[in-house]
């Protein structure tokens, strides 16, 4: 487990960039991946736009993971994240998942919005 | 006999008379007392001389009704000696005594009798005031069932070390019970639910003990570690008459506030060594500050050090406008730590190690071999057996058990000696790449806060930058937890003064927030009006929905919103954490852990009680100028409420 941990560690660490994980990924269906969102609970660590909670779960909007290294993540969790196994999401739904996520929309520059310009 | 001994007598026997022949003599006892005794009979012969010896050596039984003095005004004058502004309850007749007393022979002033619709509310309102005000106040709890009502709170303010005082009645003695629900309400032992979550608790078996046990009581709440402390006020004590003579004997003792204890010299000596010898020492303070002052310490500790501090926001320790205040990158400080300062720690073990919660519980610790920790806390001098809030053992380097607020002076001055001394280059170093640090928080907040701006239901970063912006101009005071809505408060709000937050439950109870929200308000108001905001989830604040009531009736100004996610979200991702784990689906994790068909109307809830409801909100749009609604509700001195339908976190 721990030779697992270590190699999923690696793997998000050697990240490139968005567009040539993209590549690996296998087609996916976005409108199924929106509800799945949804069904499988992923909002609830993750909120409804993927944005992520401290306590809770990473932002996964827009995620720049390769594929490999998501669905690695979804069925042997690095971290507290419930394990997601085949028989209640399978690799499709995951790739379905992975293509919603990774269309949604760029967020906002924080100085387009006035108050987030007050504060600390 | 003289004749006004036998005038006496006869009257005695016409007062058993009426108490025989019906009720009305009781409704009107002082009436019927000074009534004239009717002549004897001018038939009847005079009695003898015998019958009169008789009589005076074997008096008929005759009940006294009335007194004008009785036990439970002694204990209100004990009560009046300790600096006790409020005292907040839900009415039970095991206190009737004491009730009436504080009401009418106290005046109720100081304390001021407060009424709250359930014990928990009593007590958790008490828990929050106290981190206010700086003192405890007091609420009392009906026996057995109001004890049992009141646990929870009392567990809370326990984990939390809080101090509160809370007095319970009981029939003690069988002969003393009405037959019935008296029974059901009285116990052997007044305190035994409570016992192992209190700092003390007594059951005063006379007026004396019951002022030496008071006094003993407040002085032990409040000497560091605070804690509730729980007092039995039997109720024949309460309610038996106190003639002069009594009374005269009595003493209430002098409350002296104690000094708190002062970490070894020695110790104090070696940790500035330990500290100042590392290249990368961190400060995390827990529940550390009571004070401004122990703000402004913790500051200039970690100044000499140039050291990092995380605040675990237990209690408002260190102002997020300053650049050491880096609690945004706990993980990777105490990862790289060679020293850490634990101040006041709550969960140690659990700052320094991560437990996975997978099927198979796997640790890793969080901290680099040979860390180096020192720890200053008095959480050694309240450890109880059963709850086990005292959480993992952790073998610190240096452990001193001292109030760490009193103790830092001295650890300052030590470490401001060992510095001149050796003297560190390195310090001013560290002192810049803090800075560099703190320069990104608030862009990564906000360029986080931004992912979910518009979104329907509303984020948890937007509610908090709407309010933010009707609050900023205010002198204001956040008084819940930030913990269950991604921080928001310390992470895009300056928090630089010690009012503006007051940590969390302490025990997780849920039904902490709005009852200590409405003790907070009550001493933000004494303190001059802040405007004082709290925000609770929907499941927390159904559990003591009428604490707007009370705030309502005794005139408690505060801004409750209502971070709306219909559901007990946590347990929402423990249930599908369960499900996940058995790999059953999440069709049904809903069951049990949501609160929606139907959805509940907060606002018509807070209007029943007497308050400004507003809402529901679900357009991130309309938060504006339904805070801004709130707030001026809030300061035409009216309880309000918002309800905005959120994401879960």
């Amino acid at each position: 487990m721990k030779l697992m941990i270590l190699a999923f560690a690696g793997l998000t660490l050697a990240v490139g960039p968005a567009c040539a994980q993209q590549a690996s990924a296998p087609a996916g269906n976005v409108e199924n991946g929106k509800t799945l969102y949804v069904q499988t609970g992923c909002y609830q660590c993750h909120g409804y736009a993927g944005q992520g909670a401290p306590m809770t779960g990473p932002r996964v909007s827009r995620t720049e993971f390769p594929f490999e290294g998501f669905l690695f993540q979804l069925r042997h969790p690095v971290s507290q994240m419930p394990p997601y196994q085949a028989t209640i999401l399978s690799d499709q739904d995951a790739a379905d998942l992975y293509a919603y996520l990774r269309q949604m929309p760029a967020p906002r520059d924080p100085k387009s919005i006035p108050l987030l310009k007050a504060g600390r | 006999m003289a004749e006004s001994e036998l005038a006496a007598l006869h009257r005695r026997r016409f007062l058993k008379g009426m108490v025989v022949a019906g009720g009305a003599s009781i409704t009107a006892p002082a009436a019927a007392q000074s009534r004239t005794p009717e002549k004897p009979n001018g038939n009847a012969s005079p009695p003898t001389a015998a019958a009169r010896a008789n009589e005076r050596e074997h008096p008929p039984e005759v009940d006294r009704l009335t007194t004008e003095k009785s036990g439970s005004d002694f204990m209100v004058d004990v009560c009046k000696t300790l600096n006790l502004d409020y005292i907040a309850s839900c009415p039970g007749s095991t206190f009737r005594g004491l009730q009436e007393s504080f009401i009418n022979y106290g005046q109720n002033k100081r304390p001021e009798w407060l009424t709250c619709l359930h014990e928990e509310v009593s007590v958790g309102m008490a828990h929050g005031y106290a981190k206010v005000a700086g003192k405890p106040m007091a609420a009392m709890v009906h026996g057995t069932v109001g004890t049992q009502h009141a646990a929870m709170a009392i567990y809370n303010a326990y984990c939390d070390r809080v101090p509160v005082i809370i007095f319970t009645g009981n029939a003690g003695a069988l002969n003393e019970r009405r037959p019935g629900v008296e029974w059901f309400h009285s116990v052997q032992d007044g305190a035994a639910t409570v016992r192992d979550f209190v700092k003390w608790d007594d059951s005063p078996m006379s007026l004396q003990h019951f002022a030496e046990s008071t006094v003993r009581g407040y002085a032990l709440a409040c000497a560091q570690p605070p804690g509730p402390v729980f007092i039995v006020a039997d109720t024949k004590l309460q309610e038996d008459p106190l003639d002069e003579r009594e009374q005269r004997r009595l003493k209430i003792p002098r409350l002296v506030t104690p000094s708190q204890p002062i970490g070894d010299a020695n110790a104090v000596r070696e940790a500035a060594k330990m500290l100042v010898a590392a290249e990368a020492p961190v400060i995390i303070a827990d529940r550390y500050a009571r004070s401004q002052a122990a703000m402004d310490q913790l500051v200039r500790l970690a100044e000499l050090l140039q050291a990092p501090v995380v605040d675990n926001r237990s209690r408002m320790n260190m102002p997020n406008t300053h650049y050491l205040c880096q609690s945004e990158r706990a993980g990777g400080l105490i990862a790289s730590a060679d020293c850490i300062l634990s101040l006041e720690p709550v969960d140690l073990y659990g700052q320094l190690n991560a437990m996975r919660d997978q099927l198979e519980r796997t640790e890793i610790s969080k901290a680099k071999a040979g860390v180096k920790v020192i720890t200053i806390s008095t959480r050694d001098l309240l450890v109880h057996s059963n709850y086990q809030g005292f959480q993992r053992y952790v073998s610190a380097d240096i452990n001193i058990t001292a109030d760490a607020q009193t103790t830092l002076p001295f650890l300052i001055e030590a470490v401001q000696r060992e510095i001149s001394s050796g003297g560190k280059n390195s310090i001013a170093m560290r002192g810049e790449k803090m800075r560099e640090a703190y320069d990104g928080f608030a862009e990564r907040a906000r360029a986080e806060a931004v992912l979910a701006w518009d979104t329907t239901p509303i984020s948890s970063a937007r509610m908090y930058m709407e309010l933010w912006e009707q609050l900023k101009q205010e002198d204001w005071a956040l008084v819940s937890d930030g913990d269950f809505s991604s921080r928001w408060p310390h992470r895009l709000w300056p928090l630089e003064k010690h009012y503006r937050f007051i940590g969390g439950s302490g025990g997780y109870g849920v039904g902490y927030q709005p009852t200590a929200a409405l003790g907070a308000a009550l001493a933000h108001r004494d303190a001059g009006g802040r405007v004082v905001v709290g925000i609770t989830g929907d499941g927390e604040f159904n559990m003591a929905p009428h604490t707007l009531w009370t705030a309502a009736h005794h005139g408690i100004p505060y801004l409750t919103i209502i971070q709306n996610n219909r559901a007990y979200h946590q347990e929402v991702m423990h249930v599908q954490r369960m499900a996940n784990r058995h790999n059953r689906g999440l069709r049904n994790v809903h069951i049990g852990t949501t609160i929606d068909n139907p959805n509940i109307d907060y606002a018509k809830i807070a209007q029943a009680y007497g308050a400004v409801g507003i809402g529901p909100i679900s357009d991130p749009n309309d938060l504006s100028e339904a805070f801004r609604k709130g707030i001026a509700a809030v300061k035409a001195g009216q309880p309000a409420l918002v309800d905005v339908v959120m994401q879960p976190r």
